[in-house]
């Protein structure tokens, strides 16, 4: 876990890393969350809808985010504040996600950052894009 | 309202999703709802990045209202 502090920071700071969903995730996040719509439980429902089998939940896709301002950007002192979220294309488990984020704006007098982030297919298609705003604690 | 009072106007709006809000060089965080810490510093870093601006802590520190806002912008505007 990185433990980087406002000092350290800098716009233009990257980290990436790689995740992967499997089916009993998919069902775990249906349970915790309560939605379950078909198309994210139900395989045969989903394959009739057109999907290969059932989409991952993009809120379970977009914890993802979490992660990456939890653990790496900036990581231990992080305080997420804020994050808007456009999914773009849907995915399933099993599918390797890359996960990247980028420093685009730091606020001193807050000790405020903005993080352009997204998720990618390993053919690089976008399955999210995200901007989020983070401070620190501690 | 003068050009800049409405433009902040706008961000007080999309910050606080209230699309009929009014603001005036009076405001302050007493009379508009739900201006409270983390709002005021998305108020802060939109107005920062709308304007590419910065303010140092201890100038928002002294800010009454929206009107002491308005008269800080107009100083860092200028000195751009």
């Amino acid at each position: 876990m990185n433990e980087y502090r406002w000092r350290d920071l800098s716009v233009g700071m990257q980290e990436s890393f790689e995740a992967t969903f499997t089916d009993a995730m998919s069902q775990t996040f249906a349970q915790l969350s309560g939605d379950v719509n078909p198309l994210h439980v139900d395989r045969d429902y989903a394959v009739a809808a057109g999907f290969p089998g059932p989409v991952l939940f993009g809120m379970l896709t977009s914890s993802l985010y979490s992660q990456l301002v939890g653990v790496y950007l900036p990581g231990k002192f992080a305080l997420l504040q804020g994050i808007d979220i456009d999914f773009n294309a849907p995915c399933h488990a099993g599918e390797r996600l890359a996960v990247h984020g980028e420093i685009i704006f730091l606020s001193d007098a807050y000790q405020r950052m903005e993080i352009k982030a997204s998720i990618r297919k390993g053919d690089q298609k976008l399955v999210s894009k995200a901007i989020i705003r983070v401070g620190l604690h501690g | 309202m003068d050009n800049l009072l409405e433009e902040v106007q706008g961000i007080f709006r999309d910050v606080f999703d209230q699309p009929d809000l009014v603001i005036s060089r009076a405001s302050n965080a007493r009379t508009v709802d739900d201006w409270d810490s983390l709002a005021h510093i998305n108020l802060v870093t939109a107005i920062e990045k709308r304007y590419k601006i910065k303010f140092a802590l201890g100038e928002l520190q002294e800010l009454k209202d929206v009107g002491d806002m308005l008269d800080l912008m107009r100083v860092k505007l200028a000195s751009r």
